[in-house]
């Protein structure tokens, strides 16, 4: 028997009533987002313990890619940690507040407020400056909070990793650190216009660790057009729609 | 006075709490020698820093009312308006910056851009106030000023540009190297006041050159002869680096950024020079005021101290000789003498004595020309009022206020406690107008509502201190609301007939929710089924009923009644049967409507050491905060998160033993939301409770 009806007294209803209702919003926007696996948008495309890469030049779309990733795992009601090694705390919401609008205004939904409200509890964000951030420290935060009951993340997003600079060994931590708290990590890759590429093609920064990556999408702007490219995909792993980046809005759409 | 309105600053100090505004004031009207002693805040002497003349603000060591005060700098005279750091004292903050032209935002060097720095920058944004950044206690350990700068950048999206470079840092912090004149500075000296020019350290000369090179390649934008100056490698001159600095700075497209340490008194003269060169004068900004008889048109004021007077009044204090009004004068000359018109109540007035202020010391003068700060005596006025002259009927655009979000019952101990207490109440609201106060209706106590409990608490000090009233107060209460969550039809009748005329009317319609604001009535009356004479009457039953909700008796807000349909009598129908109709419908619809409550919810960022990050997490999540994010910023954090007011009563006794007293907070409110359902249900049972018990 559905929970509404065992509390049916009062306000009790009405409360339950629009949360079944924003569920049902949810629903509808996971499944319109070209982002989504499966018929009904309900599959991930990483494992815990599981890499993501979005790999592009300077100003083309990383963040506004791992955001949307980031904003479908909200709406599937999982928890997302953002982690951002540049930016601000305003300036990532504002990443967020930005494309949830956008896509709710693409899609239609009503009740954007509301809606946003709910989705919000599932996210926290974290900064770092570059040289303060260390796995054993995001270890101890993390565990801070899961213990407490505080956040356990199922997602997590690092934004500004330096790949460039950091050893290996601390990737390496990364992902068992992900792994032991279940959750799976996407990363945004800067690339350069003269880095060299290694043999398998991908950016030699990153092709050391590409190893430990299940997926890896690099942007790569055509024209006025911004192409979602698949550079690397261990089998397994769903290789989704083909998608492009909007330019104007950055909302990831279906490739035509 | 100097009558060159060009050499005329009227300046701000804006900042976090505990950024050392005060402190900083303090140095500069020593140097400027309106002061002859150094007070600290908190100083062991127990005198104080003259700005906080309260003694209220003594003790505490914060600065609650916004002092008014003048120096001359080289020539220069420099009106500061010293402005509360605490987010409960916003309302004072954002007054000041209506009249001042530039502010000084102060920012600790280690501390770096906190969350209340990001308030107040937001304040200068609205009202477009040009500024300059003074990264103050250098001293400190963990001092970083090049990383603020950069904080500046990211995190408020100012173009800064450090002007100077420290020299040493922490405790070897001795001075600065100015890099437009290439040049070091130490300051000796028992109170820092011989500014000392010496050799550039060899180890930062190389630093220094780049730096003054980012600082030229930053203010080129804003001059066409010094990029032809730079295109042409000639030689660039300091005047033509400072005035392509001036322009951008006045547009707010750059951010000069001075550093120093105003409790080690360093860097502090080269500050009041940058207020010279940076700031700007009166006649640089453009005001506007509204002209009442054109439909509010916006009207430029001239700022020619010949024409009609445009004035406005700012800040009041309640003193020994009756009421203080400071004023700023965008146009004309405020004499003695002159008469003048308020022109919110139309009434005229003659100016009696004008003086200017120096923290709470004054002196008379005979007029403030245009772009001047003074007070007037004897006036009897709210703040906010515009005084004008009576040829021309403006105003100047009212300031945003926000509305209370906390309240709290006093009931005085005795008689004489009674009739004091009205004379204090009187007095903070017209100071103040985040500061209400009203009497309930059911239980006659007097309730006082403001902005957080900190300023509720200062109020009632005040009146103890100043006004001997002994009260006793109640639980602070929080602002509820109720309102509807969708549409709601209705219909109808009221009908009485026993005894004398009858009463009769009967609406019909429908209740929405109306996010837009907090109520609207819709006339969709067709065919004249209630006649046009009874809609006011309609509209006055609504707003009776949405005084105080069914649910917790919290004004109800949010909501559109529209009405469609209806009846009379020719007889019995009267405005006060249709009141009582439109009052009685809307009783009747609202629990249909889906009716919940809201509450308000405060925007908590919390600075704490890094080692108590996880158990200041856990305080806020006890809370029923939402964690928005944490800041990790070295040796502490800045956890960001939205916190229900009704949860934050005693936060701070809580995070002080939680934290050894190393961690501090501020809040202020971010929006309305609605409650959870297991508290809409145990605050509906404790209101049903006290309405029995009072019953």
């Amino acid at each position: 028997m559905p929970v509404a009806i065992q509390r049916s007294h009062g306000l009790a209803r009405v409360y339950l009533l629009r949360e079944r209702y924003i569920e049902m919003l949810k629903k509808d926007l996971i499944i319109k987002n070209p982002l989504s696996q499966g018929d009904d948008g309900g599959e991930d495309l990483l494992v815990p313990g599981g890499f993501g890469a979005v790999l592009s030049r300077a100003g083309v779309g990383k963040t506004a890619l791992v955001v949307q990733i980031a904003l479908t795992s909200m709406l599937r009601n999982k928890n997302v940690l953002h982690i951002s090694l540049n930016d601000p705390i305003d300036k990532v919401t504002l990443w967020y507040r930005d494309l949830f609008g956008k896509l709710a205004q693409r899609y239609h939904v009503e009740f954007v407020e509301q809606l946003w409200q709910d989705i919000l509890r599932r996210r926290l964000i974290m900064t770092f400056r570059v040289m303060g951030f260390s796995v054993p420290k995001l270890e101890e935060r993390l565990s801070d909070m899961v213990n407490q009951g505080i956040f356990s993340p199922a997602v997590i997003v690092i934004d500004g990793f330096d790949f460039a600079k950091a050893e290996l060994q601390q990737l390496e931590d990364l992902k068992s650190l992900a792994r032991s708290f279940g959750a799976s990590a996407w990363f945004t890759v800067p690339t350069h216009r003269d880095e060299l590429l290694s043999t398998d093609g991908l950016p030699l920064a990153f092709s050391a660790a590409a190893g430990l990556f299940d997926i890896a999408y690099e942007l790569k702007a055509v024209g006025s057009d911004v192409h979602i490219s698949i550079l690397k995909r261990v089998s397994g792993v769903p290789s989704g729609r083909a998608l492009r980046l909007d330019p104007e809005t950055l909302l990831i759409t279906e490739e035509t | 006075m100097i009558r060159d309105i060009t050499k005329v600053r009227n300046i701000g100090i804006s900042a976090h709490i505990d950024s050392g505004k005060t402190t900083l004031t303090e140095r500069i009207l020593f140097y400027t020698k309106r002061i002859h002693a150094i007070h600290d805040v908190k100083g062991k002497d127990g005198v104080g820093a003259t700005m906080d003349s309260m003694d209220l603000e003594k003790e505490r060591g914060i600065t609650i009312t916004s002092a008014a005060t003048y120096c001359q700098w080289l020539g220069h005279e420099i009106n500061i308006i010293d402005t509360p750091g605490h987010v409960d004292f916003t309302v004072e903050v954002e007054r000041s910056l209506r009249v001042l032209d530039g502010a000084i935002l102060v920012l600790c060097a280690v501390g770096g851009v906190q969350s209340q720095s990001i308030t107040v920058d937001t304040q200068m944004k609205r009202y477009g106030v040009p500024c300059i950044a003074f990264v103050n206690k250098c001293d400190r350990n963990g001092a970083n000023p090049l990383r603020v700068t950069e904080q500046l950048r990211s995190k408020l999206g100012h173009n800064a540009v450090a002007l100077q470079l420290p020299i040493g840092l922490e405790h070897s912090f001795r001075g600065v190297v100015d890099v437009l004149s290439m040049t070091a500075y130490t300051f000796e000296g028992d109170f820092g006041e011989e500014v000392r020019q010496i050799d550039i350290p060899a180890e930062m000369k190389a630093e220094a050159q780049r730096q003054r090179e980012k600082v030229i390649d930053a203010a080129s934008l804003f001059s066409d002869e010094l990029t032809e100056a730079i295109l042409e490698e000639r030689e660039i001159s300091n005047d033509l680096i400072i005035e392509a600095l001036r322009t951008g700075t006045l547009a707010r497209k750059i951010t000069p950024v001075l550093m120093g340490s105003a409790y080690k008194n360093k860097g502090i003269q080269i500050l009041l020079d940058a207020v010279t060169r940076y700031l700007p004068a009166p006649c640089d900004v453009d005001n506007q005021a509204v002209d009442l008889d054109n439909n509010n048109a916006p009207v430029k004021l001239s700022g020619n101290p010949d024409e009609p007077i445009v004035s406005l009044a700012f800040k009041l204090e309640d003193g020994l000789y009756g009421q203080l009004t400071y004023i700023r004068v965008y146009q004309g000359t405020v004499a003695k003498g002159a008469t003048v018109v308020n022109s919110r109540t139309g009434r005229k007035i003659k100016i009696g004595r004008v003086v200017r202020m120096h923290a709470d010391q004054m002196e008379d003068i005979d007029s403030i020309p245009a772009g001047y700060i003074g007070a007037l005596f004897g006036i009897e006025c709210a703040s906010g009022d515009t005084f004008a002259s009576q040829e021309v009927n403006y105003a100047m655009t009212a300031m945003h206020v926000p509305e209370p979000v906390i309240s709290l019952a006093i009931i005085p101990k005795d008689n004489k406690s009674q009739i004091n207490m009205s004379k204090a109440l009187n007095r903070f609201t017209k100071e103040d107008p985040t500061f209400r106060t009203k009497v309930d209706d059911e239980t006659s106590e007097t309730i006082i509502e403001g902005m957080g409990e900190l300023h509720l608490e200062i109020y009632v000090e005040r009146m103890r201190r100043e006004y001997g009233c002994e009260v006793t107060t109640g639980t602070p209460r929080v602002a509820y609301r109720e309102t509807i969550t969708q549409r709601a039809d209705f219909n109808y009748t009221h009908k009485k007939q026993t005894g004398g005329s009858g009463q009769y009317g009967r609406v019909a319609g429908y209740i929405e929710p109306f996010p837009d604001g907090d109520f609207e009535f819709v006339n969709e009356i067709r065919g004249g089924v209630i006649p046009t004479q009874f809609i006011p009457a309609c509209e006055k039953g609504f707003k009776s009923a949405i005084v105080k909700g069914p649910l917790l008796e919290f004004p109800i807000t949010g909501i559109r009644a529209v009405i469609n349909d209806g009846a009379f009598h020719s007889v019995d129908s009267s405005d006060m049967a249709f009141q009582a109709a439109a009052a009685g419908a809307f009783r009747e619809v609202f629990g249909k409507a889906k009716p919940v409550i809201h509450e308000p919810i405060m925007k908590v960022a919390v600075e704490t050491p890094s080692d108590f990050h996880g158990a200041v997490m856990g305080l806020l999540n006890q809370r029923r905060g939402m964690i928005l994010g944490a800041q990790d910023e070295g040796l502490f954090s800045v956890i960001e998160s939205q916190v229900p007011l009704a949860e934050m009563f005693g936060f701070s006794t809580v995070l002080r033993s939680a934290t050894q007293g190393q961690a501090q907070f501020t809040m202020e409110f971010a929006q309305y939301r609605q409650v959870p359902q297991s508290v809409a249900e145990e605050l509906t049972a404790k209101a049903a409770k006290q309405k029995r018990s009072a019953a």
